[in-house]
């Protein structure tokens, strides 16, 4: 809609503006400072977000960089046909990214609660604090570091684990452990983090609702079930809608430098997000790689649409737009 | 607003005088499963401190653990014969730290000043505008062609720089407290007073947005800090590698030099002396955490602020 009456701006631009009509141009001429206020941020977008939206046409295109964007020649959809005929890369890396996000949001969100539930009923409060403030940590380490962290841990030779068990389970080369390795990671990197959210929610619940359930009998654990738990549910409902905008996208860092980006775990650890990396770091199949990314793009486009306007509905103020 | 810090003190109160009452056993089982968890945290970070100053022969022998053989100062001692390389690498992340934190702050601020002026008609495109990034990408590979092939930036410190510095979230985040927590009317008194509107920004304006500027820097110093991402893509000079790229190439050097067995002898033995050790990377490790570890705990306080304002639409 805005962006029509931008597009009216040179018609208008060529009347005269009427004395007392406040029109676009005369209106931005009268804010003169703030669109020179909007200016850098408007052109560090453009250039860095924007200008390479236009390379989506790679996905169209039988891309060679030495050509470029504009001399490669255009091949239709035939990216697309071999981005589904291609079953074994594509539709691993697809399904890995779901599974992913499923078993990460699901556990994830669990225990965010369970944590943040927990800080809120101890009675301890500056031990509650300063245990919170240890388990936040982890979420200011990079996974350049985290990756050392986890070799420690899972090492063949010399790994904590294979050392205390007596075995030398060679865990860079097993897929079926990096489900379970990759959730504790990511649980250990961001679920106190995660937590401080909902706490939020939970300090701002008047403590009299506490005070009549106790009146009445309820015992602690009917307290978090019917007072506690559904103050809790619009900011899990808009928080779990607005994830799912993010479902096609992965931490880049958890998939490719915690797996030490090993090829013999790609059946259970290759996302979209670290294959395109992958791919830009070697020798980039264009097409395909670019047909992924525009996948990646307008599912969650679709998506994050969705999505808000779903929480649109639910709860507007939470709404992105 | 007020209302919830109303709630919050009396809240307090009364927890306070819980905490008198109430330490029946219930609670010390939920303390014992909360350090579960925390020591869940911390214990593997701890781990990296340890072996850092484990001596080689320990690893060895008994492999990484928290109750080391024998002590050496070995793995901080090599970490120095890198020398000159880290405190290249730490010149440069301080630097994209700090020139990125700044840029990013004073352009995002601006830009979130001017969309929030009530009766500025361009303030509604400016918003979409800034929303469609996050809707919308051109994915990683188009990023990469354009700014290496078009822009011709590779191994340019921009590339570390401009790509975290205007993010739509941080924006709305700094919207929504000027919007919130700044009265129009002072504004609005200070032009009236003849301030211009540059002036009325800078002067009035910037300085009382501290609390939410803090917030969004140390988010996006931490950003900045931990980004390896666009390091490994662009940078490839020694004289420009910040950290962390550092740490992603030690770790690349060791699976070269475990996955290589037709390298010549003669080469091996002159990258013998700077394969690292173990106890050597995790020194490394060390050195590269530490300072946003230290620095974390001063700004916890605006940062879990910063999260809470940032999940609220003003």
């Amino acid at each position: 809609m805005t962006k029509n009456k931008e597009g009216s701006v040179p018609a208008n631009g060529s009347v005269k503006p009427k004395k007392k009509k406040d029109t676009l141009l005369a209106n931005t001429r009268k804010h003169l400072p703030f669109v020179i206020f909007a200016l850098p941020a408007f052109l560090i977008l453009f250039f860095i977000m924007y200008v390479p939206m236009g390379g989506i046409v790679m996905a169209f295109q039988d891309f060679k960089p030495m050509k470029g964007f504009f001399e490669s020649e255009f091949v239709g959809l035939d990216n697309f046909k071999f981005l589904f005929a291609s079953k074994s890369t594509f539709f691993r890396m697809t399904r890995n990214t779901l599974i992913y996000y499923f078993i990460f949001t699901a556990v994830g969100t669990f225990l965010n609660i369970v944590l943040a539930i927990a800080l809120d009923q101890f009675v301890f409060k500056k031990a509650g604090r300063l245990m919170q403030t240890m388990m936040i940590v982890p979420i200011f380490i990079s996974f350049a570091a985290v990756q050392f962290i986890v070799y420690a841990f899972i090492a063949s030779d010399n790994g904590l684990i294979n050392k205390l068990l007596g075995t030398s389970i060679s865990f860079y080369s097993e897929p079926k452990y990096w489900y379970v390795i990759l959730t504790i990671v990511k649980i250990w990197n961001s679920v106190g983090y995660g937590s401080v959210l909902y706490m939020s929610v939970l300090a701002g619940i008047d403590t009299a609702l506490y005070e009549a359930a106790r009146i009445d009998g309820a015992n602690k654990w009917q307290q978090i079930v019917h007072i506690t738990i559904p103050s809790l549910v619009p900011m899990i409902t808009v928080m779990l809608l607005l994830s799912v905008g993010n479902i096609m996208r992965s931490d880049t860092g958890l998939f490719f430098q915690v797996t030490r980006d090993s090829g013999a775990l790609f059946d259970a650890t290759q996302v979209i997000d670290s294959y395109v990396l992958r791919a830009i770091l070697s020798t980039p199949e264009y097409g395909f790689t670019a047909a992924a990314s525009l996948f990646q793009s307008v599912v969650g486009l679709v998506m994050m649409l969705l999505a808000n306007g779903a929480v649109r509905k639910i709860s507007p103020e939470n709404s992105l737009f | 607003m007020d209302n919830v810090k109303d709630l919050k003190k009396k809240r307090k109160r009364e927890e306070d005088n819980v905490e008198k009452g109430k330490k029946t056993l219930g609670q010390y089982i939920l303390g014992f499963f909360l350090l579960l968890y925390t020591l869940f945290c911390a214990l593997p970070v701890l781990l990296v401190f340890i072996v850092a100053f484990t001596s080689e022969e320990s690893i060895a022998k008994k492999g990484f653990s928290f109750f080391p053989e024998s002590l050496s100062m070995d793995g901080m001692h090599s970490v120095l014969k890198y020398g000159t390389q880290l405190v290249t690498s730490y010149g440069v992340t301080i630097f994209v730290v700090l020139a990125g934190t700044t840029l990013g702050l004073l352009t995002m601020s601006m830009y979130a000043y001017a969309i929030s002026r009530p009766g500025f008609r361009l303030a509604k495109f400016l918003s979409i505008y800034l929303l469609i990034p996050m809707l919308f990408n051109g994915g990683q590979l188009a990023g990469y062609i354009v700014f290496t092939g078009y822009y011709h930036l590779k191994n340019s410190l921009l590339l570390l720089i401009l790509p975290l510095c205007v993010t739509t979230m941080n924006v709305l985040i700094l919207r929504t407290y000027i919007v919130n927590s700044i009265s129009a009317e002072l504004l609005e008194a200070a032009k009236i007073d003849g301030a211009n509107e540059y002036l009325t920004f800078f002067r009035i304006c910037l300085p009382l947005m501290k609390p939410s500027l803090a917030a969004v820097g140390f988010m996006m110093a931490t950003a900045y800090w931990n980004d390896w991402q666009n390091a490994v893509l662009y940078i490839d000079k020694n004289s420009k590698k910040p950290l962390q790229l550092l740490l992603y190439n030690i770790q690349k050097n060791i699976d070269f030099l475990l996955n290589s067995n037709n390298v010549p002898q003669a080469v091996r033995d002159a990258m013998g002396g700077t394969i690292p050790k173990n106890s050597a990377t995790m020194a490394t490790v060390v050195v590269v955490i530490a300072p946003i570890m230290l620095a974390y705990p001063f700004f916890q306080k605006y940062f879990v602020k910063g999260l809470t304002v940032g999940s609220v639409k003003g």
